[in-house]
């Protein structure tokens, strides 16, 4: 709940298989992102309850919230690459956070920069790659630390058409490879091309759920 | 480890962001370290020159030439015997004229002089008392005991102005270390806040870069650690300028303070301390910086 008294989100129950895609749909406001913050607890709900594989969030103390956030990969729409730090240096960052060793380091992030398909720009700045190269090397950066679930809040919202695709094509190849997936997007064309599990989310409530989902709001 | 090297790399490179910055928060540190290091010294060595004046003897008793060393000798036992005194010395005739030899610039030529006319200076017992309150009462006593009739004269007029000295001493002392502590207190405030302002400027121009290290799950250590690194490293640059200028300016400043007290008591209490000054200027360098970016970074960082 905000200090206004705005309900962000409230009667949200839902579950998560491992390694299911799930996309979550929803109007401007409607509490998608909540949903998220409340994911890797930068927020904490007023009432009810958040469990993540077998941690429940009520027990992790203030010191255990960045490592939480070590084991879920989360990707955003403005990208939050840091712009003085070359391709390589981004995904290596969040390695070098979790206190990995720059050995370990050396090996992942080319074997995680050729999955997304950057290798070869690896020592270019963000500035000079396109939106979607940025974005995969966000999910670069996500997966580095293979996370079990991977967040994508609206990966695709300054995205072209072309590039979206790709970007959701990696996402499914990620989840193919055993990685939980949560999607949240505006794009109705992803959704109906998905076939995948879609949750609706209006005004702060779950209006729908379905296994094959469509784009209706 | 690693991240403890991680850190201090970041912390390193933060100085080179923001160059004017650093280079202010560098000099406050240094005029702040320099003005707490004066200070101190200052009182520290009026206080310790007071302590060495209240050592020195109290009461001469000059002694008529035509006394026996035996006599003499009776002399000094019977004022040693005498309840407020701590200590007698001896000076004989050539330990006087030695003195008068190393005295000042012109001591060569006046014991010469002396010598020509047949040393006329006298022998002495330098008494050293409990108190300097009642000179005038041991004055008194000195003279009843039997050999009194060899004392020539005493010193009781010359140890009023020594009371004096001290007494002024203590004055200048205490003013020293009252206008010292207020002068250190504020400059150490001001840098406190420069040093603030500085880190939350850095802070401010890295508040992407932070929210972005929260968001990979960097603990609030890693993110804090560079910062604090950045605040310890403004003291250690200004700690060792602050040193460069110190000793120079003391050196400098020597002929000042030799004027009035004794130039070997100066030196041997500078090249006493010298290694003591080097560590709390360092300790109170990395304090400030480490306190003030500690109290920065608290309030930018909400997991």
């Amino acid at each position: 709940m905000y200090p206004n008294k705005t309900v962000a989100l409230s009667g949200v129950s839902l579950h998560i298989q491992p390694k299911e895609f799930v996309t979550v749909v929803g109007a401007s406001g409607a509490g998608k992102s909540t949903l998220i913050r409340l994911l890797i607890k930068e927020e904490d709900p007023t009432s009810g309850k958040i469990i993540v594989g077998s941690i429940d969030y009520d027990t992790i103390t203030k010191a255990n919230i960045p490592h939480l956030r070590r084991r879920i990969g989360v990707v955003f729409q403005d990208f939050k690459l840091l712009p003085n730090l070359t391709v390589y240096e981004n995904v290596a960052f969040a390695l070098e956070v979790s206190g990995v060793r720059t050995s370990e380091i050396k090996r992942a992030v080319p074997k995680i920069l050729q999955l997304v398909g950057l290798a070869e720009k690896a020592s270019n700045y963000p500035g000079e790659i396109s939106g979607g190269e940025k974005q995969r090397v966000a999910i670069a950066r996500a997966l580095v630390r293979n996370p079990k679930i991977l967040i994508a809040d609206e990966p695709t919202g300054n995205l072209d058409p072309k590039n979206s695709w790709d970007i959701i094509e990696l996402l499914l190849k990620i989840n193919k490879f055993g990685t939980t997936v949560l999607l949240t997007t505006h794009n109705k064309e992803i959704v109906n091309t998905l076939k995948r599990r879609v949750i609706t989310v209006a005004r702060g409530r779950i209006v729908k759920d379905e296994k094959v989902g469509r784009y209706i709001l | 480890m690693i991240t403890f090297w991680r850190i201090l790399k970041s912390g390193c490179k933060n100085l080179f962001r923001n160059a004017w910055l650093s280079i202010a928060a560098t000099a406050i540190m240094v005029i702040t370290l320099v003005i707490v290091a004066f200070f101190s010294f200052s009182a520290l060595f009026l206080q310790n020159q007071l302590q060495a004046i209240r050592n020195k003897i109290d009461l001469t008793i000059f002694i008529k030439d035509e006394a026996t060393a035996e006599q003499t000798q009776q002399l000094s036992s019977s004022i040693k015997a005498l309840d407020k005194v701590q200590g007698v010395t001896y000076v004989s005739k050539l330990d006087a004229l030695e003195r008068l030899r190393t005295s000042s610039k012109d001591g060569e030529k006046l014991a010469k002089t002396a010598i020509d006319i047949g040393n006329p200076l006298p022998a002495s017992l330098e008494v050293k008392t409990t108190s300097l309150e009642k000179l005038s009462d041991l004055d008194a006593e000195i003279r009843k005991v039997p050999q009194a009739n060899l004392i020539a004269s005493s010193s009781l007029e010359d140890s009023d102005v020594r009371k004096k000295v001290v007494e002024r001493i203590v004055q200048i002392s205490k003013a020293v270390s009252q206008v010292g502590t207020i002068i250190s207190v504020a400059f150490l405030v001001v840098s406190l806040l420069i040093i603030f302002n500085t880190i939350r400027m850095a802070i401010f121009t890295r508040r992407e870069e932070i929210d972005i290290m929260k968001l990979v799950g960097a603990t609030k250590w890693f993110i804090r650690g560079p910062f604090l690194v950045e605040g310890a490293v403004y003291g250690i640059i200004g700690a060792i300028i602050a040193i460069a200028i110190t000793f120079p300016l003391i050196n400098f400043a020597k002929p000042l303070f030799v004027s009035y007290f004794n130039a070997a008591e100066v030196l041997t209490f500078v090249s006493d301390r010298a290694s003591l000054v080097v560590l709390s200027m360092f300790g109170l360098g990395i304090a400030i910086g480490v306190s003030s970016s500690y109290l920065a970074i608290s309030r930018h960082l909400k997991l």
